[in-house]
């Protein structure tokens, strides 16, 4: 076969493949927002537009939500998502940085360590935390949320340290030689490089903490105006799926993620911007 | 691993101190997470009264407590299938993405979407979508003539759940994949082009062994979230207030914690799921040290 | 560069400071109160609380509402975390697990410095709640279980309705009449008959003592469910499921949790609490009493309570709540949300339970309490409740036989009996 031929084939197999995964991706999506547009008579209907489309199951949604609570809702998970976000970011890259490139006897015990915390799910360490934070006397109030996301985690900087451990010892040395700080090494190559790494962290963390049910519940008040979207929704849902309505779920579930898609969109381009730099400087 | 950086003199301050926030962390989850686990395995406590010393009468209640058992034999199954398949799926994507195409930000989208739904969200989905007399599933395989297939019952609950677990982790790898794809250089693969070697050849010899740093993390990460996996499972197995069909180790956790009162037992189950987890951690390592490539 | 970070850092701060400190602007004294419900019982139970603050202007009550699930993980969370609220709401037959832990704090001082405080109730509610020293908690409201029925469905169908003269016969016969393969596809589009099987609440344990057959024995150590006229009740049931009338617990979970709410199902057994839903969804019912079986007719009581932490530090206060809640003024409230029942007779037989909104005939289940059975509380109820439930969905999804499977699953509960004596 010729190399052109060779291509082509390379490239119907490439799309063939990545067309029939991208299809088995979204048709839930598709249902789902299908579903959510129509009458409820109709919601087992095997048909993809519906007809009428209807708005109502959004609306009943959030006028079911006594005084504009699904805005105080989004904003709290929001604000509690972002400030994950950055605090994971700061802390676990340091963290990586440390990890990855430095030699110092500890490191091997506290690495260990680290990936120790990741073996107890975080059903089981609920009570516990609880009772520290108690004794820190922080309940009551939205730390118990926040702190935990700027000191460091295991995920993230397990994460970063694998993509700085790809990072070529030359440019450190290189740096040295130009008289570069060890924190300045960190700031000006290590994180700058790791930008993919780094925005696909973010994205983690924000979805992660965005769709956390268990600790908003039980360190918030259960208050539609203090608490965060998916404690609300929880709330809700449990009378929907008695009465089988599910057009109004897919109508919440679609809500409940659209911020996290727009979201993953922007960070998407910070990630195609890290791609494309990374990909001209080498 | 040549670790080459040292801080010099006065610098070494730098390093504790990008440490101190991990630091913190640590102590609050060794105490709280490892340390509180550990030692309440060994108490009885009814979460009301102070915890009655139990000895090892947890642990070796784990032996005989049939459901337990059922549990962590389902969470073996279902890990063992649902690791290769997330890892070696999202792998595949990754490479196909990361060549010339057009439309790769849309793919990309694509794929990664059901990575950021809620698992709330998505099980609703696929509740409907499994549904036996109603799901579009059962619909696309009646038109192709074939008879419909009770998906979450006992006979197909399993592979059904680690189906829509590895739907929603497949975006996950694929980040994770095309990160560490990106920072091959590709200077590599001309090289190899201008010396004759074939596009399987370069996968094999430039993209595999380098690529094994990300694909020790997905393993790893993959292996951790198959053993502590509990969302979509409770989410589209459970029967009423019940169990599940398909029960899993943290499944059994939670019961016993929140609806038995018995938080050693629980927290015995956990210790048994964080050793499972810990010998796996130490498999890998091992597989690094020897496998993985670094620059 | 590192101006960003500090930059960064302090936005952080400012954020987080932002609604951390504790929203409550204190009153001299604040109650906590948590209950599990629907979103439509927080209106009314703020409300209510509304109601007890403009008499009792000191005592701010906050209320905290949670769905089911939500709901225990946090209490239990909380308890353990050693900062309990001050009221919070118990299931009865769960009320015996938190009781003989000593969770709960005993009400009997103020029952006894209020004479005539309990007169008013229906005395079957108040049994689940008391203990050889006295009551630890106290009845909300109750419930009683009567067969609901689709009026539009029986029509089109040519039935007549159901009487409070039926059987289980009449019941199964009129199940397979109103079970229907519309468009004969071979899927049922409607089902006679839809109840939940693994709690006993909405029918196992009627049909039991309908048939003659006892749940437990009176001290709590053997099961019971497997012996004699017992066993043909369970075969009563599997009939419904063999027969096809009723969905298999699978199958049903397709179509949301409530089959007669969504419109799927033309009877169905159930109490008070789902009234509201049926009528916001819209079908037209009524109800009538749970069908007679050879022994006799029997129906299921419960109710949902009050208790107060042993480790309140506002217990005056707390009962305070409790009272109004319990009074006249506050049953009224409750009576009108149109969950459940009123423990008050004087409520319940008054116009304020008797005219709800709706067609429904709300005599039925106050008569109901004539031939009713107290829902069996004990030690251990929930783990119990969890092997015999569990035991036996396989048999009712129709992958496990009913007999040898109903005598494993004896002998498992009984271990659970025998361990939390």
């Amino acid at each position: 076969m010729t190399k052109k031929n060779h291509k082509f084939v390379a490239d119907l197999l490439t799309y063939t493949v990545l067309i029939g995964g991208a299809i088995v991706m979204i048709v839930p999506f598709i249902w789902m927002i299908s579903v959510s547009f129509r009458v409820p008579a109709q919601q087992y209907a095997r048909i993809l537009i519906p007809n009428p489309v209807t708005f109502q199951n959004y609306v009943n949604l959030i006028k079911d939500l006594p005084d504009n609570a699904f805005l105080f809702l989004t904003a709290n998970s929001f604000k509690l998502s972002i400030l994950m976000v950055i605090g994971q970011v700061l802390t676990c890259s340091m963290a990586a940085f440390v990890f990855a490139v430095c030699k110092f006897r500890a490191r091997n015990l506290l690495f260990a360590l680290l990936l120790g915390t990741m073996m107890i799910p975080s059903q089981v360490s609920l009570i516990p935390n609880f009772i520290i934070f108690k004794y820190l006397g922080l309940i009551g109030s939205q730390w118990p949320l926040i702190l935990p996301g700027f000191w460091g985690g295991a995920f993230g900087t397990f994460l970063l340290r694998q993509y700085f451990l790809t990072i070529p010892r030359d440019l450190v040395d290189a740096a040295r030689m130009d008289g570069a700080s060890f924190f300045g090494i960190f700031w000006k190559i290590y994180l700058p490089l790791a930008k993919p790494a780094i925005a696909a962290l973010a994205i983690f963390v924000f979805k992660d903490a965005w769709n956390d049910l268990l600790h908003p519940l039980v360190y918030l008040p259960t208050d539609m105006h203090q608490t965060t979207l998916t404690v609300g929704l929880a709330f809700f849902q449990q009378q929907l799926v008695m009465g089988g309505k599910f057009t109004v779920l897919m109508a919440g579930a679609f809500l409940s993620i659209l911020p996290l898609l727009i979201v993953f969109f922007f960070a998407q381009k910070q990630f195609i911007e890290g791609v494309a730099l990374t990909g001209m400087k080498r | 691993m040549n670790y080459g950086l040292k801080p010099f003199g006065r610098e070494r301050i730098w390093l504790w101190l990008m440490l101190v926030p991990t630091l913190i962390g640590l102590a609050f989850g060794t105490v709280g997470s490892l340390l509180a686990t550990l030692g309440l395995s060994f108490f009885d406590w009814d979460l009301i009264n102070p915890p009655q010393w139990a000895g090892i009468s947890n642990y070796a209640a784990l032996l005989q407590n049939k459901d337990y058992i059922e549990a962590f034999v389902n969470t073996l199954k279902f890990s063992a299938e649902y690791v290769p398949g997330v890892v070696i799926i999202s792998l595949i994507i990754a490479v196909l993405l990361n060549r010339k195409i057009r439309g790769i930000s849309i793919f990309r989208t694509i794929y990664f979407l059901p990575t950021v739904t809620s698992a709330v969200a998505a099980a609703l989905v696929w509740n409907m979508i499994y549904g036996k007399d109603t799901g579009i599933l059962n619909l696309g395989l009646e038109s192709l003539g074939l008879s419909p297939i009770c998906w979450l019952c006992s006979e197909h609950a399993m592979f059904s759940v680690v189906i829509v677990n590895v739907w929603g982790a497949i975006g996950e790898g694929m980040i994770i994949f095309l990160a560490g794809l990106t920072a091959i250089p590709r200077d590599y693969y001309e090289v190899a082009s201008i010396d004759g070697a074939s596009d399987l050849q370069k996968f094999f010899h430039i993209t595999l062994p380098l690529i094994t740093p990300s694909i020790f993390f997905q393993t790893l990460i993959s292996a951790i979230n198959a053993f502590q996996a509990y969302d979509y499972i409770y989410m589209l197995t459970r029967r009423g207030q019940g169990n599940s069909t398909v029960p899993v180790a943290v499944y059994s956790i939670y019961r016993n914690a929140f609806n038995f009162f018995r938080m050693g037992d629980a927290s015995a189950q956990a210790i048994q799921l964080a050793l499972l987890v810990a010998v796996f951690m130490l498999i890998m390592f091992w597989w690094e040290r020897h496998y993985v490539v670094y620059e | 560069m590192k101006k960003l970070l500090f930059v960064l850092l302090i936005a952080c701060l400012v954020l987080a400071a932002c609604g951390t400190a504790p929203a409550a602007t204190k009153g001299p004294v604040e109650i906590s109160f948590m209950m599990w419900g629907a979103p439509e019982e927080l209106a009314v139970w703020q409300a209510v609380v509304d109601d007890f603050h403009a008499a009792n202007p000191n005592i701010t009550v906050k209320v905290d509402v949670s769905d089911w699930d939500s709901y225990w993980a946090k209490l239990n969370t909380l308890i353990a975390g050693g900062t309990p609220p001050d009221v919070f709401a118990m299931d009865a037959p769960l009320f015996l697990d938190w009781q003989s832990r000593g969770a709960l704090l005993n009400l009997q001082p103020y029952i006894d410095a209020t004479p005539g405080f309990l007169d008013g109730f229906y005395p079957q509610t108040l049994t689940a709640y008391k203990t050889s020293d006295g009551y630890y908690g106290l009845p909300r409201d109750f419930q009683s279980i009567v067969l609901f029925y689709n009026k539009d469905m029986f029509d089109a169908a040519g039935q007549a309705y159901p009487t409070a003269n039926w059987t289980y016969a009449d019941l199964l016969a009129a199940a397979k009449a109103l079970t229907l393969d519309t468009n004969s596809d071979g899927k049922t589009e409607q089902y006679g008959l839809w109840t939940d099987t693994w709690d006993m609440e909405l029918l196992w344990s009627e049909a039991i003592w309908a048939y003659g057959g006892e749940i437990i024995s009176a001290d709590h150590t053997k099961t019971l469910i497997g012996e004699g006229p017992a066993r043909d009740a369970w075969a009563y049931i599997d009939s419904l499921y063999k027969e096809g009338v009723m969905p298999t617990p699978t199958t049903s979970g397709e179509y949301g949790s409530d089959l007669f709410q969504s419109g799927m199902a033309a009877m169905t057994t159930i109490g008070h609490w789902a009234v509201p839903g049926y009528v916001q969804a819209g079908i037209n019912f009524d109800v009538a009493p749970m069908p007679k079986g050879p022994a006799g007719q029997a129906t299921s009581v419960n109710s949902a309570g009050f208790v107060l932490s042993k480790d309140t530090k506002n217990a005056d206060a707390a009962f305070a709540f409790v009272k109004f809640a319990l009074s006249d003024a506050g049953q009224k409230r409750l009576a009108e949300l149109g969950f459940a029942i009123p423990v008050l007779k004087s409520v319940a037989e008054s116009d304020s339970y008797l005219k709800q909104p709706g067609t429904l005939n709300q005599q039925v289940f106050l008569d109901s309490i004539a031939f009713a059975h107290m829902k069996p509380v004990f030690k251990g109820y929930e783990e119990w409740a969890a092997v015999v439930g569990d035991g036996l969905t396989p048999v009712f999804d129709g992958e496990a036989e009913l007999g040898p499977t109903l005598d494993e699953v004896v002998k498992s509960a009984d271990v659970i009996l025998a361990n939390n004596q």
